[in-house]
C-alpha cells in the first residue's frame, strides 16, 4: 500500500529513517521517536494520531526545524527543514492561539507579512482577505481578549494562510474547543485545503477527527513513538458531515482504532 | 446583565469612594475634636489638632514648598535614571545572558543592602562630586534611590522581556525573524505591563528612599530631614506638617502614575 503510493514522483517531504531522543531533568535519554519512514506528496492532508507521548508533535516540530532531529533526516522538496524555515515556506498552527493581546485582530493576522516586510497595503489587502475567509471580518478591530476559544483559533488560522506557506503543519488546533465548534472548523479548514490546494500535516489524539479530515491516516504508538500503521482514508471529497453517518466512515475509523496495540486506546 | 446587577454594581462603585472618604472625615473630626489625642493617650502639643498644623503650614509656605520640591527633584529623577538603567540592564541580560544576568544580580545585591547603610557609604563616595555641599548630597542621595529602583526595574523588566507567550518564540521563529524583529514586535510589547509593575513599587519607594537618605545628608534639606529636624527641636507641629507633606508627594505621586498606567494600558489594549 505505501510503496505504490511512494513510487508517485510528486514526493513534497520524504521523511527517512527519523529519530529523536531527549535527555530528561535526571539527565536519562528519552526515545520519544525512532525509524520513521514516511513520504508525503504534495497537495495532500496527513493526520498524524496517537496518544500522547507518541512523538506525534515531535515529528511535526522536526519538519518545521524547530525540533533537531537525533537520528535520520528530513528532506522537503530536497531542501532541508531549516532552508524550508528560512524560505518561509511553512505555516505552523500551535495548540493554543498564541495571539499577542495588544494587537487587535487585523494586526495579528498581519504579524507574518510584517516580519516579511510587506508593504501596508499588501498587508491590509491580505488581512482583509484572511478574515473574510476565516468569517471574522466584523472583529478586525477587536482585540484577542474580546473573542472566544473558537474565534481566537480562526485568527490563529487565517494568521498561518496569510503568510500563504506551501505546507501547513498543525498540531491539535482544536483540542481545546467545544464539539459545535470544531465541526465548523473542520468544514472551514477542508475548504481552505481544497481551495488553496496546500499540503497539510495535522497532529491529533482524535481518530474521527483525523479520518473525517485527511487523505492518509498515520497512526503513531508509544514508548517509544513509532510509526505502527497507515491507514488510507477513501471518502470521497468534498468531504460533509454527513459522511460521519455512513458505514465506510464507521469502517475506517474501526481499522484505525485497530491498528493500536491491543485494539485499544 | 441584569438592571439588578447593574444598579449594584454602581453602588458598590459609589460605595467605594464613599465609605473611605466618611472614614477619612471621621478621623480628621476625631482628631480635631481631641478624640484621637485621647486614644493614643497623647496630647494635642504632641499630635496637634489639623486646624493648627494648617496654619503652621500657611505660616511657612513657601519653606514647606521649597523643601517638597527637594525630595521631589531627587526622588524623580533617581527613579527615572534608575528605571531607565534598570531596563538596560534587562536588556543586556536578555541578549547577553551571562554578562547581563551578572549585572542583574550585582544590581539586586545592591538594592538589598538596607538603606541605612546605603546613604552613609553613598555620601562617602560622592565626596568628590562637587565643591558644593548642596550639590554633592544631591547626587548622593539621587543615587541611592537610583539604585533601588534600578534593582525593581531590571528585575521586572527582564520578566517582561523573557516570559513571553508560550509558543510565542517558535510562532517568530517559523517566520524565520530576525533577533531584532522579535525584540521589537514580541519581547518589547510583551515587557510593557511589567514596566508598571516595577514603577508602582518604585515610586513609592524611591519616595520614601529620598526622604531616609535626606536623614544622613550633609547638606539639610528636604522633607524627611525637616521632619527630623523639628522632632529634634520639639516642633511638633511644624514637624506634622512636613509628615502630611510626605503622604501628600506620595498619594499625589502614585495617583498620577495610576492615571498614566490607565492611558496606556487602553492605548495598548492590556
Amino acid at each position: 500500500m505505501t510503496d505504490s503510493i511512494s513510487d508517485r514522483n510528486d514526493v513534497k517531504i520524504q521523511i527517512k529513517n527519523l529519530g529523536v531522543t531527549f535527555t530528561d531533568n535526571a539527565g536519562n535519554p528519552v526515545q520519544a521517536l525512532t525509524g520513521v519512514n514516511l513520504d508525503i506528496h504534495k497537495g495532500e492532508f496527513i493526520a498524524l494520531l496517537g496518544p500522547s507521548g507518541c512523538g506525534k508533535t515531535t515529528l511535526l516540530r522536526s519538519v518545521a526545524d524547530l525540533q533537531q532531529p537525533t537520528e535520520g533526516k528530513i528532506s522537503i522538496e530536497g531542501k532541508t527543514p531549516k532552508e524550508i524555515r528560512l524560505a518561509r515556506k511553512l505555516g505552523f498552527v500551535f495548540q493554543q492561539p498564541v495571539l499577542f493581546d495588544w494587537r487587535t485582530v487585523r494586526k495579528n493576522v498581519e504579524l507574518p507579512l510584517e516580519v516579511l516586510a510587506e508593504d501596508k497595503e499588501e498587508r491590509s489587502k491580505r488581512a482583509e482577505e484572511m478574515l473574510e475567509m476565516v468569517g471574522l471580518s466584523n472583529f478586525a478591530d477587536s482585540y484577542p481578549g474580546q473573542l472566544s476559544g473558537g474565534m481566537q483559533q480562526r485568527v490563529n488560522i487565517a494568521r498561518a494562510f496569510s503568510l500563504k506557506p506551501d505546507i501547513l503543519l498543525m498540531d491539535e488546533p482544536f483540542s481545546a474547543l467545544d464539539e459545535f465548534t470544531k465541526e465548523k472548523l473542520h468544514e472551514d479548514l477542508l475548504k481552505l485545503w481544497k481551495a488553496t490546494n496546500k499540503t497539510i500535516l495535522f497532529v491529533t489524539h482524535n481518530i474521527e477527527e483525523a479520518v473525517f479530515l485527511s487523505t492518509r491516516v498515520c497512526v503513531f504508538t508509544p514508548h517509544p513513538g513509532k510509526l505502527a500503521n497507515i491507514v488510507d482514508i477513501t471518502l470521497p471529497q468534498p468531504r460533509t458531515l454527513d459522511m460521519k453517518n455512513t458505514m465506510e466512515f464507521t469502517k475506517l475509523v474501526a481499522e484505525v482504532r485497530g491498528s493500536f496495540e491491543g485494539g485499544s486506546l | 446583565m441584569t438592571a439588578r446587577s447593574r444598579r449594584s454594581n454602581s453602588l458598590d462603585a459609589a460605595l467605594t469612594v464613599v465609605l473611605p472618604v466618611m472614614l477619612g472625615i471621621f478621623i480628621i473630626a476625631l482628631w480635631q475634636g481631641g478624640g484621637l489625642q485621647a486614644l493614643f493617650h497623647t496630647d494635642s502639643y504632641v499630635l496637634p489638632a489639623p486646624t493648627r498644623i494648617f496654619s503652621i503650614y500657611q505660616d511657612n509656605s513657601a519653606a514647606v514648598w521649597k523643601n517638597i520640591w527637594k525630595t521631589t527633584s531627587v526622588a524623580m529623577l533617581g527613579l527615572l535614571l534608575g528605571s531607565i538603567l534598570g531596563y538596560a540592564v534587562a536588556l543586556l541580560a536578555t541578549n547577553f545572558p551571562g554578562f547581563g544576568g551578572g549585572g542583574l544580580a550585582v544590581i539586586g545585591a545592591f538594592a538589598s543592602v538596607p538603606l541605612v547603610a546605603l546613604a552613609p557609604v553613598m555620601n562617602n563616595l560622592t565626596r568628590d562630586v562637587s565643591r558644593v555641599a548642596e550639590t554633592r548630597s544631591f547626587v548622593a542621595k539621587m543615587l541611592v534611590v537610583m539604585l533601588i529602583a534600578a534593582a525593581d526595574m531590571g528585575l521586572n523588566a527582564y520578566r517582561g522581556l523573557t516570559e513571553v507567550p508560550p509558543y510565542s518564540e517558535d510562532l517568530m521563529m517559523t517566520y524565520a525573524a530576525s533577533k531584532r524583529t522579535v525584540f521589537f514586535k514580541l519581547r518589547l510589547p510583551n515587557s510593557v505591563p511589567f514596566i508598571f509593575t516595577a514603577l508602582k513599587i518604585s515610586v513609592p519607594a524611591s519616595i520614601m528612599t529620598a526622604i531616609v537618605s535626606e536623614y544622613f545628608a550633609e547638606y539639610a534639606g528636604g522633607v524627611g530631614r525637616q521632619i527630623r529636624e523639628n522632632i529634634l527641636m520639639a516642633q511638633y507641629a511644624t514637624a506634622w506638617v512636613y509628615i502630611v507633606a510626605a503622604c501628600g508627594i506620595g498619594v499625589v505621586s502614585y495617583a498620577v502614575l495610576m492615571i498614566v498606567r490607565g492611558i496606556i494600558h487602553k492605548k495598548l489594549h492590556m
